[in-house]
């Protein structure tokens, strides 16, 4: 097969790249697993804390005398007995729930954002071939003649109002020494289409306030092309303050200045680390750069337009109007494509299918099967180890039965905390992290997952210790002791 | 002499190991009275922890029947001998096993927690039990904190606590030195004199087989002997 490629002298295709793909994303999910492991360790201590917490509790509680607290309280005593097989499980749990919590995220993620809307949703015009899409400014406006040609019903509820143009600005603050510190990436926008047209910064994503701020923010962008708002986080790693004057010299357009005013901030996690200017600038930037250049174009001034957003009210404009932009009679110049948003993306991570499914149908019940015998392992060594002790509470007349869920109700416990600490902390610190994957909105973790995490953590407990605890409650007591002489 | 509390009639007790059937007691029969002290020696091997566990109601025989108080106890299922268990016997072993995860109090409390009493009740039996052994001042420390024969002072007010009528005790002394083996037999005395218990302890130690009132000897798995001891005045 590598023969046949060499001879025929085929590019490297991405179908060859994906078995490297594949591998470097089982690399990094190794890597997570081990970041997993470490933050699993790390809360070991609090673990044991809290355990020891709820045994003191217990041993309070019992001493006004119900057996249920006493019975309680051997249970969480017996997690203390042996803190070495203890921490196994809980991190085999705790590694289990976070890594399935992630991936469960992630397809989560991924099902929201392809999943198709059938009414009043975005589409995207790109370029057909070429990535990243440049296209030619003028797009717009064809864009805006071919939807006002679609049957009334069919239209944008807003008209022109529901098509936005983007250009991507990424600029510096020191074009000699261009470093992470002194750059911005910006959307270039028309301002007013910000709050209606930016997902994640329509009025339903926001607060009342919010959203009151953004409706004054971009209104004086609308004012004065130079105004521009950015992300607090941006704001602070360039060391810079809202009402700032600042001189951006443009990296992707060469020998193009802007004097920005910084008028605002986002809201507060919406686009982290970026920041929104006015179309207009651009657009008066490139043509005073033919002007001084004796009537010449920019070299980008009819690639300036990366995206057209359109939103439609039904299904049907899209593949009405899809269908037209994919014509190459009206857009040949470069010739576009018109895909809905999650079909858009769907296609992106088209790619990654053998990932996701491996990771789904593939990891997930390995890790869980692995896991439930890490589980099943460390149970019973400590089972067989106390047999004695089981045999004691039988001799006491404790029933098998008693014996059983003593070890069940130890291991789910453990099952319990690992579960809920882990999807806790997933949800809590990828949470707090709030990624705003450019327009495919901020990347959250949905806190149902520690309910799932939870449950998973007691199930697969349960799974791995059922089998120790029917050998502990078979435990023959005679057998026991008849050869301690 | 007193009326038999223990009545063993004709029992036998064999186990197969594979297909090798082991008989460990054959036809044996024995008695033993209420509040009788009685120890049972004999070769390793010989049957003694069979036996007891028997008499105790922690196997059932192959043949033959065991009687304990007014209860035909090898005719009983599993379950009904763990409840038979719990109110009847108290047990004591060589090696302690007491739970290390609990204080000595809370191991003493253990078999009460399958009565039915009040917390109040449960309290003064624990208590009384542990003053019995003198380890009033002991009950929060945890068996790792105790020396052997204080562990074993423990086990015999686990045995003692639900107030069984008997108390079996499979070589109580065997691990111990010879001084904390005298506290544990004094124990025994005190047990039987004073609370009017039956006792069946398993021992290897000719002088601990002499303090009980009469010594059983057992070989393969038969009684070959049954000895009469004096009377012996408590060692302090
Ligand atoms: N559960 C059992 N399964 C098989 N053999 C047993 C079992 N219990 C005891 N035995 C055998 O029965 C014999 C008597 O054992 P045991 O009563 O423990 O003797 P002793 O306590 O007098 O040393 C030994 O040969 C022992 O191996
Ligand atoms: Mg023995």
């Amino acid at each position: 097969m590598y023969e046949q490629m060499a001879t025929s002298g085929a590019p490297l295709s991405i179908d060859s790249a994906m078995p490297l793909l594949s591998l470097y994303s089982f690399f990094l999910m190794g890597l997570l697993i081990g970041a997993v492991c470490l933050v699993g360790i790390a809360t070991l201590p609090l673990f044991f804390a809290i355990i020891y917490a709820i045994s003191l509790i217990l041993k309070a509680l019992s001493n006004g005398g119900s057996l249920f607290f006493k019975i309680a309280l051997l249970m969480f005593r017996g997690l203390l007995r042996s803190p070495l097989r203890t921490s196994l499980s809980y991190l085999a749990l705790f590694v289990l729930t976070a890594v399935l919590a992630c991936i469960y995220t992630v397809i989560n993620f991924i099902g929201i954002v392809t999943t198709e809307k059938d009414s009043n949703f975005k589409v995207i015009v790109t370029e057909k071939y070429t990535i990243p899409s440049q296209m030619p400014p003028a797009y717009e406006q064809r864009v805006i003649d071919l939807l006002g040609e679609l049957p009334k019903d069919l239209q944008p509820v807003n008209g022109a109002d529901d098509v936005i143009a983007w250009s991507f600005v990424g600029g510096t603050t020191d074009p000699t020494n261009p470093r992470p510190e002194n750059a911005i990436f910006m959307f270039c926008v028309d301002p007013l289409k910000i709050t209606t047209m930016m997902d994640g910064l329509e009025k339903k994503d926001l607060t009342d306030s919010e959203y009151a701020e953004m409706q004054r923010l971009t209104a004086l962008m609308k004012e004065d092309y130079k105004r521009i708002i950015v992300s607090k986080a941006r704001l602070d790693k360039m060391n810079l303050k809202v009402g700032q004057k600042i001189k951006i010299t443009s990296l992707f357009y060469k020998d193009i200045v802007f004097d920005f005013e910084i008028i605002g901030e986002l809201p507060d996690a919406k686009y982290e680390g970026v920041g929104f200017c006015s179309r207009e600038y651009l657009d008066r930037m490139l043509s005073s750069f033919s002007k001084s250049h004796n009537n010449e174009q920019h070299p980008l001034a009819d690639k300036c337009v990366n995206l057209i957003w359109v939103r439609v009210p039904k299904k049907e404009s899209y593949e009405r109007l899809a269908a037209v932009v994919n014509d190459p009679k009206y857009f040949s110049g470069p010739a576009a494509k018109m895909e809905t948003a999650s079909a858009g993306i769907g296609s992106f991570l088209d790619a990654y299918k053998d990932i996701f499914f491996g990771m789904k149908f593939i990891l997930c019940p390995a890790m869980v099967g692995i896991m439930s015998l890490v589980i099943a392992n460390a149970i019973s060594i400590s089972v067989r180890e106390r047999r004695g002790e089981m045999a004691v509470l039988k001799v006491l007349g404790f029933r098998p039965v008693h014996v059983m869920s003593l070890i069940l109700s130890e291991a789910i416990l453990i099952g319990f905390f690992a579960g809920f600490m882990s999807t806790f902390l997933c949800w809590w610190l990828l949470g707090n992290v709030k990624i705003q994957i450019a327009f495919l909105g901020a990347f959250f973790v949905p806190s149902i997952v520690m309910l799932y995490g939870t449950i998973l953590g007691m199930a697969v407990a349960f799974v791995g210790s059922i089998g120790p605890a029917l050998s502990a409650r078979k435990i023959k007591v005679s057998d026991v002791f008849a050869k301690v002489a | 002499m007193a009326e038999a509390i223990v009545r063993v009639r004709d029992l036998y007790k064999s186990f197969t190991r594979g297909t090798e059937s082991i008989d460990v007691l054959q036809n044996l029969s024995l008695d033993v009275a209420e509040a009788e002290f009685l120890s049972l020696m004999g070769p390793s091997g010989s049957g003694k922890t069979t036996l007891l566990n028997l008499i105790a109601g922690l196997d059932q025989p192959t043949a033959g029947t065991i009687t304990v108080g007014d209860q035909e106890i090898s005719s009983m299922s599993e379950s009904e001998l763990a409840r038979w268990r719990t109110r009847n016997v108290g047990f004591v072993f060589q090696f302690y096993y007491l739970l290390p995860v609990m204080t000595a109090y809370e191991n003493v409390e253990l078999p009460l927690l399958l009565l039915q009493l009040t917390a109040a009740q449960r309290k003064r039996q624990v208590e009384t039990a542990l003053d019995l052994v003198g380890l009033s001042d002991r009950m929060s420390h945890r068996p790792g904190q105790l020396s052997g024969g204080q562990q074993q002072r423990v086990g015999i007010a686990r045995a003692m606590v639900t107030d069984p009528t008997l108390i079996v005790a499979d070589e109580p002394t065997g691990d111990l030195d010879s001084k904390s083996a005298d506290e544990i037999l004094n124990l025994m005395e005190i047990l039987r004199a004073q609370l009017g218990k039956t006792i069946i302890m398993v021992t290897h130690d000719p002088k601990a087989a002499a303090r009980a009132q009469r010594t059983l000897h057992l070989e393969k798995g038969k009684l070959v002997d049954d000895v009469m001891n004096a009377p012996q005045p408590m060692r302090v």
